[in-house]
């Protein structure tokens, strides 16, 4: 090779390896330009920055440094990078709004981030360090961020009893126990309860057929604006349990004419005696004083009716019974009888209690029911359905099964339908790729799914065989919550070992109490031992709190103990034998060991005592202001005007120490009294009687 | 010719490495009310829905247990005790009271009650019955509810945006 040609070559290959020298260059410094460029990373430079301009420099850059910043909880499983970003979420002086994102502080929760790090509440990657893997849903990440309206279902991954911070979480839960969704679904920490809907044995005998026609159309109906009413069911805060199912008018004939089948047996008409029909019959105050009855009764207290106030239709009562406006149109007038004088005898669930009628009452609300409680043209628009034929029925039958009806409903010599749909129990921790989202054009998310399933079940899947509930927006938004807790069976045993399980105490009392304890319902109402209602007082330590024969008065004459309450409990005409055998077991028996009846003597009392007592309530602690003596205080606490023959001294001075300690949600503070004070108070309390306290009953029904 | 190329191609490469490594900071912006932990609804107009952080939540919570029976009109039981009482008590909502009053004096009056700061003994000490955090709670509840709405004081250092 010529010379000249060599240095042609060599510079040829120069320039090659000028050129990919350069190339090479710029490859290597790929990977650390992008290393700095790191989201994370100008966040943390921000975050220096921004550290630099509040006056607080120096704390809030004392644990910093240009890494990656991690919480690790071994026993969760769980390792959260949120803070690499999220730098001053510990920082209380970086908690106010003007603070700019991702920089403020968390607010203040019971639970320290650093202990507890960020996706356990919040969900979304813990792992991940760009803003959209941690927040959203991409291809790789499948869990995104939970809205905060819905944040309270993460507490339940831990907390498995209701919580007083997590409201909208315990109203879900208590719509899923409610609307009995255990009935067809499985879902965590509700048990399928032994009472579901009624049972519907002997259905042809309280109801016609076209009244079944009509009800399974539409088992609700709206009220009007008009204020016309058409079917028993009004949309109202309490919802009717029974969902509306989409049927055919040959479905709804099928199924009529089967449940209407269904009578084992007629009620036999009860014979009134003759003295009380000759001489309420003819009278012409027989359905005021029907009325007067229904209202001392307190039936509105678990039953509601429709009213009309200021031209405005209204439901007014309890929801705890099926509302009551039309109900003589809807069930056999003999069938209602029998029903008023024992519940259980149709229906062995029935949260009825077996009240203790005279006939000439049992007579006089029957008569008021049934003529005022009534609509003739309430059944009008319903086809002529003439006599059920073998081949309806038999249709009908089948359908009830199909439909899931016997995932509520039982008939005697039908087999109880369970887990007719699917199981629900982990789908809160559900991903995306594992639900069906049909034609739906809503995104593709978990939270979105459930909001939509529950809002029309159709929606998803046009083949959806879940019937459909209208709920209020609050409503459904704690219904998406409660299902969005349930997150399955916990995936580390550290985890497990974390639940703290919901307790679910029972309170079934023997003997004698026990039977009238069933007879007048008293736990749908009172709880006991943690046990029942909340609707009324709380009688687990009533025997501390009451005296033995103030106890009995109040159940042979119950009356308003605190001015602020709606009175509600009914008046069962109580014997004189029954109300000392509750009065007994109440005060042997539901007693607390925090009031030691023995240890307060009332002998010891001195007027000297009393007049202290009496300064102290009025001037230095104005205990006026919520208590009513007489006829002047306020409204708040309980009337004291007959506390003496009421209250044990004992639970007085107990209260008075701490009254959360024996009552834990009271309203009353807790104050610092001296001793002397506290007995000087309680032998005041202790002179405050009433002669004659037994008041008119019923009359004072506040608010109804 | 072709250096110019390549450097071209270069310059191509990174714009596009450094492009990649940016990515989309705005997140959808979802309604207010759906980043609630709670709502209440503004008391003199129904039509306003305030959303309340967990603090206030939880002093909504401790507020309609403890304290709504004298500081507002309408009580879950139906009657107020607040038109019994002399002095009258202020509404909750009542900016015009509370906006004036520092956080450290609510606290006070909460904990210590009326006579303890030369108000109305009517108003009881909660401080044996309520923990810090409940009380801390309720009065962020009232200056979530305030009408006109509460101002904090401004806070001293200047304010920085990453943008």
């Amino acid at each position: 090779m010529l010379p000249e040609e060599m240095g042609k070559v060599s510079r040829r290959f120069r320039k090659i390896f000028a050129a990919s020298s350069v190339i090479f260059v710029a490859v290597l410094a790929v990977s650390p330009v992008r290393d700095y460029l790191r989201s994370w990373k100008r966040y943390e430079r921000a975050y220096v920055r921004f550290a630099q301009s509040r006056p607080d420099t120096k704390r809030l850059l004392a644990d910093f440094r240009l890494e990656i910043s991690q919480i690790w909880i071994p026993k969760m499983d769980v390792v959260d990078r949120c803070t690499t970003c999220h730098q001053g979420i510990t920082e209380p002086s970086l908690q106010d709004s003007s603070v700019p994102q991702p920089f403020r502080a968390h607010p203040p929760i019971p639970h320290r981030v650093r202990d507890w790090g960020c996706v356990i509440c919040h969900r979304g990657q813990g792992l991940a360090t760009e803003v959209r893997d941690a927040h959203e849903t991409t291809l790789a990440w499948e869990q995104p961020i939970l809205p905060v309206q819905y944040i309270q279902a993460s507490c339940a991954e831990c907390h498995r009893e209701d919580l007083p911070q997590t409201p909208r979480l315990n109203r879900g839960r208590e719509l899923l126990a409610g609307l009995n969704c255990v009935g067809c679904h499985r879902l965590q920490g509700i048990e399928r309860p032994a009472m579901l809907g009624p049972d519907l044995t002997n259905v042809g005998s309280k109801v016609s057929r076209q009244w079944i026609y009509k009800w399974l159309k539409d088992p609700r109906t709206i009220l009007a604006s008009d204020g016309s009413m058409v079917v028993n069911g009004y949309e109202d805060e309490g919802e009717p349990r029974m969902p509306k199912f989409r049927l055919s008018e040959s479905e709804l004939v099928a199924l009529s004419s089967y449940l209407s089948t269904l009578q084992k047996e007629k009620p036999q008409p009860y014979k009134f005696d003759p003295r009380v029909v000759a001489a309420w019959e003819k009278r012409p105050d027989l359905l005021e004083q029907g009325e007067t009855r229904f209202r001392q009764m307190f039936c509105i207290t678990c039953h509601s009716l429709a009213v009309i106030r200021a031209g405005e239709t209204r439901l007014i009562g309890g929801d705890i019974g099926p509302e009551l406006t039309k109900v003589a149109s809807k069930v056999n007038p003999d069938w209602l009888v029998a029903w008023l004088r024992n519940p259980q005898a149709y229906l062995p669930h029935a949260e009825m209690p077996r009240y203790q009628w005279s006939d000439q009452d049992l007579f006089t609300v029957t008569r008021y029911i049934e003529s005022k409680l009534t609509d003739a043209s309430l059944l009008t628009d319903v086809p002529n359905l003439g006599t059920p034929t073998p081949a309806e029925v038999q249709l009908g039958r089948r359908l009830f099964l199909e439909k899931g009806c016997g995932s509520c409903h039982a008939i005697q010599g039908v087999a109880p339908q369970a887990d007719y749909g699917p199981d629900l129990s982990s789908l809160g921790g559900k991903t995306v790729s594992q639900l069906e989202f049909g034609k739906a054009k809503i995104p593709h998310t978990l939270v979105a799914y459930i909001e939509a399933k529950v809002t029309d079940p159709l929606s998803v899947n046009a083949a959806a065989r879940m019937p459909q509930y209208s709920l209020k927006s609050s409503d459904l938004t704690a219904l998406t919550t409660a299902l969005l807790s349930m997150s399955g069976s916990p995936a580390t045993a550290g985890l497990e070992s974390l639940i703290l399980p919901a307790e679910r105490p029972q309170f079934r009392p023997a003997g004698a109490f026990g039977e009238l304890y069933e007879r007048y319902k008293c736990y749908v109402c009172h709880r006991f031992n943690g046990y029942g209602g909340t609707l009324a007082p709380d009688l687990s330590f009533e025997g501390s709190r009451a005296q033995r024969k103030w106890i009995a008065e109040f159940l042979k004459n119950p009356q308003t103990l605190r001015p602020t309450l709606i009175f509600r409990m009914p008046q069962f005409n109580i014997p004189m034998e029954e109300a000392s055998v509750l009065a007994d077991y109440l005060s042997m028996v539901m007693q607390t060991p925090n009031v030691n009846l023995a240890g307060t003597e009332t002998k010891s009392f001195t007027p000297d005592m009393v007049n202290l007592g009496k300064q102290l309530y009025a001037v230095k602690y104005q205990c006026q202001a919520c208590h009513t003596i007489g006829s002047t205080g306020g409204y708040v606490g309980p009337d004291l005007s007959n506390v003496g023959n009421w209250m044990n001294a004992a639970w007085i001075e107990e209260w008075l120490k701490d009254p959360q300690l024996l009552v834990p949600d009271a309203i009353e503070p807790r104050r610092s009294f001296t001793d002397e004070e506290r007995t000087a108070l309680t032998a005041y309390l202790m002179t405050l009687k009433q002669s004659g306290a037994v008041q008119a009953p019923g009359g004072t029904g506040r608010g109804q | 010719m072709k250096a110019r190329l390549l450097v071209a191609l270069l310059l191509l490469a990174c714009a596009g490495i450094a492009a990649s490594c940016r990515q989309k900071l705005a997140a959808a912006k979802a309604d207010p009310l759906s980043r609630a932990y709670d709502t209440e609804q503004d008391w003199n107009d129904p039509r306003r829905v305030i959303s309340l952080s967990y603090q206030q939540a939880q002093g909504k919570r401790v507020f309609y247990q403890y304290c709504v029976w004298c500081h507002a009109d309408a009580t879950p039981a139906g009657p107020s005790n607040r038109s019994n009482l002399n002095p009258m008590p202020p509404l909750a909502n009542d900016g015009a009271v509370f906006n004036s009053l520092s956080d450290d004096l609510l606290r006070n009056i909460i904990t210590l009650g009326g006579s303890a700061v030369g108000k109305s003994a009517l108003m009881p000490p909660w401080g044996n019955t309520l923990k810090q955090d409940d009380i801390n709670a309720v009065i962020s509840f009232y200056r979530a509810i305030a009408q006109p709405f509460y101002q904090p004081p401004a806070r001293p250092g200047p304010q920085y945006s990453v943008r």
